[in-house]
């Protein structure tokens, strides 16, 4: 278990999760390497291809990051994101992807803490369900 | 083509270089395909580092350039502007990755922190090359801008604005502008007084006329972006109009007090007011809210509160003129109405519901109705005559309302009196007929001709008085009918029913009363014929009712009144059966009930007791069980169709009949109901009738029954009277006669119970201040009025709340009257608070009352600032004001007024603020370093404050006679709605956050939205117009570059692709996408696309992008970062 460490893709809105990540950093709030960022201007934005693609590529979570209901700077677009995360999720478990492996979290520009706190459970959490099981599929795949 | 990407990683100081290995990360970018030349360079953003990034273009022949270093909501735009002095289109040739926020600063390893930089940059490497170009559009800014808040952050940036020539609009929630500064007295550390530098201010942006002032006023939403915003504001309603001259005329008449919000409640105000004398504008404002609900729930809609507040302040003879407004018979129903306003009254939720039939009573004896004076009416001709059937409170008012209008109304009465129901009905002692007359009379007055013994019907049709000239007929004539009880025996000798005995009996016809008297039912009919028995000479009178007394429908004080008198009410019981010898009633034989489920009424339906059958000897039974209408007087009259329950038929909206022309209200309509229905049906029919004779539609531009809850919060002061009882007749000096037993409230128990009301509805538009302004500028009707306005760019400028200190229980804020909070001394100290600039204590029996001066004050710094439990921040300015408090209670109550500081730390950071605090201290005023624990206080009001001194380490535990708790600022209440509106965001402490802690101090994310004052966090004066300044001064550079480039980053729809699906049509929260039907596609609109990829999101195709945001893109970081 010690020599694994999961790889997990993370959208996040620029308007408040990607703003959190900045304030995470500008607080020195350490947390787990094995989050890497991919900035979209809002949740709403996040393909489920993204999403397909990362875990067919081998990712072992995707995480999506948005502002709080109410909150999105474009009025709505982290509701989009709710419900297609919803349907998503079935879809993956389709495919043998646990939805414990693909999270989606309303982090605010203001909860740089929070991130860390998502970020450090989701790391545990993935460290303890082991590899991806798209990820033999994924490299015949790619 | 070949790709030659440059690569460059900054290693800002040392925040990156401390754990990233910036050399091996650029020695790994180096070996990445089409990299042809990677460096490192110490700052990456300073002046030599854009150099080298541009000279690097050059030189190497770049068509890529990817930057690792900071936050790309930092600098990107730094590097993007390098880019393009290179040469190259920047959204196509550069891309930036953040090796500070994402990699140095949160990763605590180095190999780790270099391995994670090294897998960003690797997919920032790939995406790059993936981008295309793309070219910012550029729109023209509109030059004017909005300002949010009127405080002197508002103020000062309004009057920037308004001196280059742009427009601001000054938007502001309450009545006037000046905001907290202006509740000040004086401010620190100059002392100059906050009225005398603000005031001009005030006057400024009331005159400047580049100044737009929209006070009362909400924004209600923003659409649009930078140089091009949209605001929806709306004014509300200030019931005055600009013509006010400020004289304050009106609020010297007007009779409802309020706690002035300006003086936090210090002082009261009257409905019609101005804040405080300098208010800008100087234009008074009425606080109406919703109509309270005893208004709501008149049938006939009387203005109660409006009533009860003339009352209040000795004016009987205009509360009568207030009521009968809506009703004509204010006497008669001021003694028998059930009240079901009272039952909504929420002066209940303090103790008991006003008396409010019996204030209407009291206005309605305080005239002499002989000489009270008939409105002026505009009398219309002759032939406009309208029948109306039936002299009951129905008809009397339809009447009423018609004269009043100019018609000429003719009453049809078959009985020698008019009054029907109230006359004949109600026994003498609760109605004197003679009240009922002088009302009768009144009406007379106006032109209502009243025949009586006129009755309609077999030998005078209703439809023959069309030919006699009446141009509409209205039909009243109640439900006189007695309701069967439907058992055996009930036709014998010695049952006469309730309805029938009354009548007998105030027709003074002869009527046989028995000795032992049993009455059915339990209602006031019943209620009446029972105390009426009694008076006609019965030994015993016995109630028998088949539910229990919560259920009894008689109002309630009757039936105490009927029970002094002797009474006897049987509960749960019902007869069964009415026992004769020789046709002649002999008693009445009965059962138990008990109560079961609830029946559709609500009430719970009475079950027989099986086997609980007893008889109760009597000589007498009264059934009064309800009533029903008794059609005859339709006959000969074809058309007018009846209910099955053989009511008339009619539009409950309008009263119309199936017959055009004729209308019905009153019981005949609605079946047996309260008197008061009646006179509503009448009034409404009024308006139905002359409706009809214009020959309008009936149905519409009816006057509308208010409703809502937005009412005036229950006062918070301490309550004295309880509900005034009404004095009465003793019992041994009723029977036998026929004395009203009620008999009035006196003048100070009028007006002791009208104070009682709690006016729910702010302005109880009695109207008194209409007649008094000369300037004619007050409009009760006037509604909101909607606007949208359009800006280039928007200041948020709407300041803080001060923190309400009672949920901090060990200071006794709120419960001890000397614990004061700041806010509360400023306006205690300023010369327009309560008491004109005197520093007094407060009385211990009335909080709106002051004494003398205190001779000892404890000022405690830092309440809710700097407290875990509370806010965590320092509020910046508790300090300093604190010290001023010191000054000016010395200054003020003289120089032996002891003064106690509890401090943590004393902050005194800003110009002259040091010396300030030496002053102060030089004084002789006491600095403890310490907090407070406990405040408890002696049956003097005497305080005493314990708490510790950290620097001798002691506990200390003063006696003083004052207490001022310096409360922290906090964000307002509302902050998140106005986030949302304006999209801003707002940071942990509550307040907006500006885009960057010291580079952008006054912006958001959302360009051409700034901030300005403690909106953004607490600060003193002079740092909120500082602010202000920059704010506007970001405003006026935007206005003057004339042009505003939008991010090209938005959607678009391959044309190609699209298959004409319309999802994201749904989807696109600024309906920014179109379908063309030509084409058969969906198209973005890109003015008004703001880019948030819901449509891509979405698009089953692929056909829907944002640009710079393309699958293509995303996939090659994503294949990045997940490389192996
Ligand atoms: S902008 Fe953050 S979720 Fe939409």
């Amino acid at each position: 278990m010690s020599e694994f460490e999961p790889k997990i893709v993370a959208f996040f809105c620029n308007w408040c999760t990607f703003t959190a990540a900045d304030l995470a950093g500008t607080s020195r709030l350490s947390y787990p390497p094995n989050i890497k960022i991919i900035r979209v201007m809002c949740s709403g934005m996040v393909d489920p291809k993204f999403v397909l693609k990362a875990f067919l590529n081998g990712a072992d979570g995707v995480l999506v990051g948005g502002c709080w209901p109410g909150d999105c700077h474009y009025i709505n677009g982290n509701f989009k994101a709710r419900r297609r995360v919803a349907l998503l999720t079935e879809i993956l478990k389709q495919y043998g992807i646990d939805e414990e492996r693909f999270w989606l979290r309303w982090i605010a520009a203001s909860e740089g803490n929070m991130l860390k706190e998502v970020a450090d459970l989701m790391t545990a959490k993935l460290r303890e369900l082991g590899p991806s099981p798209l990820q033999q599929m994924g490299q015949m795949v790619g | 083509m070949s790709e030659r990407i440059g690569f460059f990683i900054c290693h800002c100081g040392i925040n990156i270089a401390y754990r990233v290995r910036v050399k091996e990360v650029a020695e790994y970018a180096a070996t990445f395909p089409g990299v042809v030349v990677a460096k490192d360079y110490l700052f990456m953003c300073s002046d030599p580092g854009q150099d080298l990034i541009e000279k690097d273009v050059k030189n190497f022949d770049l068509t890529r350039v990817v930057v690792a270093s900071c936050s790309p909501r930092m600098h990107e735009k730094t590097f993007r502007a390098a880019t393009q002095r290179a040469g190259l289109n920047p959204y196509k040739a550069f891309h930036m990755v953040s090796v500070r926020e994402h990699s140095s600063w949160v990763t605590e390893n180095e190999d780790q922190a270099t391995a994670k930089a090294i897998t960003i940059v690797r997919a920032g490497l790939m995406r790059v090359t993936n981008q295309s170009a793309l070219t910012p559009s550029k729109f023209s800014v509109n030059p004017n801008t909005l300002i949010l808040g009127g405080g002197i952050a508002g103020m000062q940036a309004a009057l920037d604005i308004a001196s280059s020539g742009n427009k601001a609009y000054l938007v502001e929630r309450q009545p006037t502008v000046g905001g907290h500064m202006l509740q000040y007295d004086k401010t620190f550390p100059t002392l100059d007084c906050a009225a005398c530098i603000g005031t001009p201010k005030m006057v400024a942006v009331g005159q400047e006329k580049n100044v737009i002032l929209m006070t009362n006023s909400e924004v209600e939403s923003v659409s649009g972006f930078i140089g091009n915003f949209k605001v929806a504001v709306n004014q509300r309603s200030r019931y005055v109009k600009s013509n006010c001259t400020g004289c304050s005329d009106c609020a010297k008449v007007c009779p409802v007090d309020f706690p002035n919000e300006w003086d936090v409640d210090t002082k009261m105000r009257k409905a019609i007011y101005i804040s405080f004398p300098q208010a800008v504008p100087v234009r008074y404002v009425i606080d109406k809210k919703d109509r309270g609900p005893c208004v709501q729930t008149c049938p006939a809609g009387i203005n109660i509160q409006g009533f009860v507040a003339l009352i209040k302040v000795g004016k009987p003879a205009e509360a009568l003129k207030l009521i009968m407004e809506k009703m004509p018979l204010p006497g008669s129903l001021g003694r028998i109405c059930p009240a079901p306003c009272e039952t909504e009254c929420r002066r209940k939720e303090v103790d008991n519901p006003l008396a409010i039939c019996q204030l209407k009573r009291f206005a309605a004896d305080s005239v002499d109705w002989a000489t009270l004076p008939v409105p002026t009416i505009e009398v219309k001709p002759e032939s406009e005559k309208v029948a109306i059937i039936g002299a009951g409170p129905a008809g009397l008012s339809a009447a009423y309302f018609l004269a009043l209008k100019g018609y000429h109304p003719t009453i049809f009465e078959k009985a020698p009196f008019a009054g029907g129901m109230l006359r004949f009905g109600i026994p003498d002692y609760r109605l004197p007929p003679a009240i009922l007359e002088q009302e009768v009379n009144y009406i007379k007055r106006l032109g209502v001709d009243i025949q009586l013994g006129a009755g309609i019907g077999k030998d005078r049709p209703v439809g023959s008085l069309f030919a006699e000239g009446f141009k509409a007929i209205y039909l009243a004539t109640g439900a006189w009918k007695s309701r069967k009880m439907n058992i055996p025996g009930e036709d014998a000798e010695g049952v006469m029913h309730g309805i029938d005995y009354l009548n007998l009996l105030n027709l003074k016809k002869p009527v046989k009363t028995g000795k032992r008297v049993v009455v059915v039912g339990g209602g006031d009919v019943a209620i009446d014929a029972a105390r009426e028995a009694l008076r006609q000479g019965a030994a015993e009178v016995k109630m028998v009712y088949r539910r229990s007394r919560d259920e009894m429908p008689a109002v309630k004080h009757e039936i105490q009144s009927a029970e002094d008198e002797g009474i006897k009410i049987d509960l749960l019981v019902n007869p069964i059966a009415v026992l004769t010898e020789d046709g002649k009633l002999t008693g009445l034989r009965c059962i138990k009930m008990a109560l079961g489920e609830p029946d559709e009424s609500g009430r719970r339906r009475p079950v027989p007791v099986e086997g609980s059958e007893f008889d109760i000897p009597c000589d007498m039974m009264i059934p009064a069980i309800g009533q029903q209408v008794n059609p005859a007087f339709l006959e000969g009259t074809t058309g007018v169709e009846l209910t099955r329950w053989g009511t008339v038929a009619a539009n409950a909206l309008t009263y119309q009949t199936s017959v055009p022309g004729i209308f019905a209200g009153g019981d005949m309509f609605t079946g047996p109901s309260i008197a008061v229905e009646a006179v509503a049906a009448g009034q409404q029919a009024a308006i139905s009738i002359e409706k009809f004779l214009l020959g309008e539609e009936l149905t519409e531009n009816r006057p509308v029954k208010p409703k809502g809850t937005d009412w005036k919060p229950i006062p918070k002061k301490p309550f004295v009277a309880s509900r005034t009882k009404m004095p009465t007749l003793p019992v041994a000096d009723r029977i036998g006669n026929y004395k009203e037993i009620e008999t009035g409230f006196t003048v100070e128990q009028a007006q002791t119970e009208a104070s009682r009301c709690v006016d729910c509805g702010g302005c109880c538009e009695c109207k008194l201040c209409l007649d008094q302004c000369k300037a004619g500028a007050i409009d009760h009707d006037m509604t909101d009025k909607q606007e949208t306005i359009d800006v280039g760019s928007i200041i948020v400028a709407t300041g803080f709340d001060p923190m309400n200190p009672s949920k901090m229980s060990q200071y006794g804020y709120g419960k001890y009257r000397n614990v004061f909070t700041n806010i509360e001394f400023e306006r205690l100290s300023n010369a327009t608070g309560p008491t004109s600039g005197k520093l007094r204590k407060r009385d211990l029996k009335d909080p709106m009352k002051f004494t003398d001066a205190p001779k000892s004050v404890a000022i405690l710094h830092c309440i809710g600032s700097r407290d875990q439990n509370h806010h965590e921040y320092c509020s910046r300015t508790c300090c300093m004001y604190a010290l001023k408090y010191a000054h000016l209670l010395k200054d003020k109550c003289g120089h032996d007024t002891e003064i106690y500081n509890f401090y943590i730390d004393m902050r005194c950071f800003g110009k002259g603020y040091e010396e300030f605090y030496k002053k102060v201290q030089a004084e002789g005023v006491k600095m403890i370093r310490g907090k407070v624990g406990l405040i408890t206080e002696d049956a003097n009001g005497i305080l005493t404050v314990k708490g510790e001194d950290t620097l001798s380490n002691r506990l200390v535990e003063i006696q003083v006679e004052m207490v001022i708790l310096c409360t922290a600022m906090e964000a307002r209440p509302d902050a998140s709605d106005v986030m949302r509106k304006f999209g801003i965001g707002i940071g942990s402490d509550g307040f907006f956050q500006e885009e960057h802690p010291k580079l952008a101090p006054v912006s958001t994310p959302t360009s051409g939205v700034f901030l300005a004052g403690a909106c953004q966090g607490p600060k003193d004066i002079p740092d909120t117009v500082a602010q202000a300044k920059g704010a506007a001064a970001e405003c006026l550079a935007l206005s003057s570059a004339g042009v505003v480039e939008v991010p090209p980053m938005i959607s678009s729809i391959d044309r190609d692709i699209c298959v004409g699906c319309q999802l994201c049509i749904g989807l696109c929260a600024y309906t920014a996408i179109e379908f063309n039907q030509y084409a058969g596609i969906s198209e973005v609109n890109t003015a008004i696309c703001k880019g948030c990829g819901s449509c891509a999101g979405a698009c089953p195709s692929g056909a829907a992008k944002v640009r710079h945001f393309t699958d293509k893109q995303i996939f090659a970081e994503i294949d990045g970062i997940l490389l192996n």
